[in-house]
């Protein structure tokens, strides 16, 4: 920019000379320099992993060791045996249940926010995303508190007068690992839906208001389909991890509430089968895929429908 | 170039792209390599680090550690032995490592470890010789694998007051329908489900067979039903037995110890099949970074103020036979410990070393049945 304002010293001009001149006039070249930092991590902390995982995934347990021949029995044996697609099916219910009870609850915030709050907009992001800024182990641990048989719920409760017993059903079940998962990740719901709502262009619902909608057919003609960017990155931000999760529901699930992610935990803990764990792992991520691929096409199905 | 003024360059506007590019670079080769530095800064003037439970890791246990070393040894911690070898099979190095009889075999299979020379030990001459001599620990020219440390038993805690008694104490407690959602277990296979065997009359000796799988597994489904959460943290369910939440659960002598100590009437049942024994012990990773912090910590742990502290706080039994000179046979009986250990041990169901398959199985099976299958 201003280095031609400013000559700068002889070196960098004069680059004929100089090894730097060859690395900056081949911008590919520089370019992979820059990205080269992030992509030696990439390749060593995840495409590694997850070719060793897909590899492994082929094994099988031997002893202490495995045995290395190739063979599809562990996914024969995912597909066979009903314990795998039960949890399979609760996982994405739990998550999806979560997921759409945070985008919802979420959404009318960012609203508020995006359209109704004038001075101190980044005041009031800070303080909703404050609950976020404790660790995620420790929110889970706090709901176990809010929701144990002597929990804040239970005995505030009971001190009313509304129940005679504590509530048992409140921790360990599905109905925890959802309220649960539903608070925790609502920060990765409310940043997206408030960067898609600020952005739509006010005039757009002027000209609505001019020809006649309600506030009602305003939103759901303007605003929601053009928010539709941000309630899809905020439903994959949330589905995908809260659907493979496996603290939460270790912590509050109780024996009901298992999820996928605490059996691939036990595969490479106590029943030591790291292959069928791998198995697993690769099954989770394809159906996770796939459930993004159909959310995708619905919701592009939706925006061309109501554009 | 000093940072300052390439700083100065910034802020007037002067920098142009490629000194940018430069530093970018510059902070991202920084940023990759900042984990190669030394670290010895972060090392905590090397101590010796202690693989073990949660209830371990506390300083009671370390005095003569402590008065040698300066500092406490570093604690990692299991939720359960399969969960610990499975870390240093993966690779995680620790010094010392608290394994139970019940998988000595396979911790040693594993080569993961050392034996230990019991000559470096000062408590060694009195720790109990009944408990060295368990089945595979001798590591030959007088070392053994594993130091034993502390034994007792699995059992029922349950609450007196809540818990309304059939005749004698039985396992037949934690199948009680009347206490439904009431009643919790041990998460790990290692406790559960030998006293699942012990709940079918299945003899351990048979426990491996065929028909003992499908026996015990019978009556795990049986009563998985009927309890509300099965874990392995001790906190969680002397809690809930404290609060009422649970009448009985499955755990060890230091859960019903620790809960009288604070005035919940429990009892630390002797069901009439009697209850799993065990004892556990410690062993040097083959690669332990800190050999003499290792002994230091064994030597800690066999000592008697840390025998005392584990007989009177925890109710276990500890494998030095003068930690229990200041107790009375009267407060022992009533902790369910012993000067004798071997009277206990065999009251009880000893735990039988079993191999690497029937873990798998059993771990495997049971983890199905935990979920409801």
């Amino acid at each position: 920019m201003s280095s031609i304002a400013e000559p700068a010293p002889g070196g960098v001009l004069s680059g004929a000379r100089s090894p730097g001149a060859w690395f900056y006039r081949r911008p590919a070249v520089a370019g992979y320099a820059l990205l080269s930092p992030a992509m030696a991590i990439m390749l060593v902390g995840v495409l590694l992993p997850v070719l060793i995982l897909v590899a492994m995934s082929f094994w099988t347990r031997g002893g202490i060791g495995f045995d290395t021949t190739p063979t599809l029995d562990n996914y024969r044996k995912a597909a066979e045996e009903p314990i795998y697609l039960a949890l399979l099916l609760r996982s994405f219910w739990v998550a999806g249940i979560a997921t759409v009870a945070t985008v919802a609850l979420c959404y009318p915030m960012a609203y508020y926010v995006a359209f109704h709050v004038h001075r101190h907009k980044m005041l009031w992001i800070i303080l909703m995303t404050l609950p976020f800024w404790t660790s995620y182990l420790l929110r889970v641990f706090a709901w176990k508190v809010i929701l144990g048989y002597e929990g804040v719920i239970n005995s505030g409760f009971l001190s009313l007068g509304l129940i005679a017993e504590p509530l048992a059903f409140l921790l360990y079940s599905p109905t925890a690992v959802i309220i649960t998962l539903a608070h925790a990740w609502a920060a990765f719901a409310i940043l997206p839906l408030y960067v898609s709502l600020e952005k739509i262009d006010r005039s757009l619902l002027e000209a609505a208001t001019d020809l006649g909608d309600g506030p009602a057919r305003r939103f759901f003609r303007i605003t929601l389909p053009l928010s539709v960017p941000g309630i899809v990155s905020a439903t994959f931000l949330i589905f995908i991890p809260t659907t493979g999760d496996y603290i939460t529901p270790a912590l509050l699930g109780g024996p009901d509430g298992a999820m996928i992610g605490n059996l691939i935990q036990l595969q490479f803990g106590p029943v030591n089968n790291w292959p069928m764990g791998a198995a697993l792992s690769i099954v989770l991520m394809l159906w996770i895929a796939l459930t993004g691929f159909v959310f995708l096409y619905l919701a592009r199905t939706f925006r061309e429908r109501s554009a | 170039m000093g940072l300052v003024t390439e700083l100065d360059k910034l802020r007037h506007g002067r920098l142009d792209r490629r000194a940018f590019n430069l530093a970018l670079l510059a902070a991202g080769i920084g940023l990759v390599s900042a984990p190669l530095l030394p670290r010895r800064a972060l090392a905590q003037g090397e101590q010796g680090t202690f693989f073990t439970w949660g209830g371990y890791d506390i300083p009671e246990l370390f005095g003569a550690y402590q008065a040698k070393n300066g500092a406490l040894p570093n604690f990692a911690i299991f939720g359960g032995t399969e969960e610990g070898l499975t870390k240093m099979r993966g690779g995680f190095v620790v010094d010392v490592a608290h394994p139970c009889n019940a998988s000595l075999l396979r911790w040693i299979a594993s080569g993961l470890f050392q034996p230990i020379d019991v000559s470096r030990l000062s408590n060694w001459p009195d720790v109990m010789p009944e408990l060295v001599s368990i089945t595979g620990n001798d590591a030959g020219e007088g070392r053994t694998w594993l130091a034993p440390f502390d034994w007792g038993q699995t059992s029922i805690t349950y609450r007196t007051d809540l818990f309304e008694l059939q005749g004698e104490e039985s396992w037949d407690m934690l199948w009680d329908e009347r206490y439904a959602g009431q009643l919790a277990s041990l998460a790990s296979g290692g406790d559960a489900w030998w006293c699942g065997a012990i709940k079918a009359g299945v003899p351990f000796t048979e426990i491996a067979t065929d028909a003992a799988f499908d026996r015990v597994a019978e009556v795990m489904r049986a009563q998985r039903p009927l309890i509300r959460v099965y874990t392995d943290d001790t906190t969680t369910l002397e809690q809930a037995l404290a609060s009422g939440e649970l009448a009985a659960a499955m755990t060890w002598n230091s859960s019903a110890t620790q809960l009288r100590s604070q005035g919940v009437p429990v009892k630390f049942a002797q069901p009439k099949e009697g209850a799993l024994t065990w004892v556990c012990g410690v062993m040097i990773h083959k690669d332990a970074p800190n050999l003499d912090r290792a002994y230091d910590i064994i030597d800690s742990l066999l000592s008697v103020e840390a025998g005392e502290f584990m007989i009177r706080d925890y109710g276990y039994g500890h494998s030095n036979a003068r930690s229990f000179e200041s107790f009375d046979s009267e407060t022992l009986a009533g902790l369910g410990v012993s000067k004798t250990p071997a009277d206990i041990l065999a009251a009880g169901h000893f735990q039988i070393p079993q191999d690497e398959e029937f873990e798998t199985r059993m771990n495997e099976l049971f983890e199905t049945i935990k979920a409801g299958f």
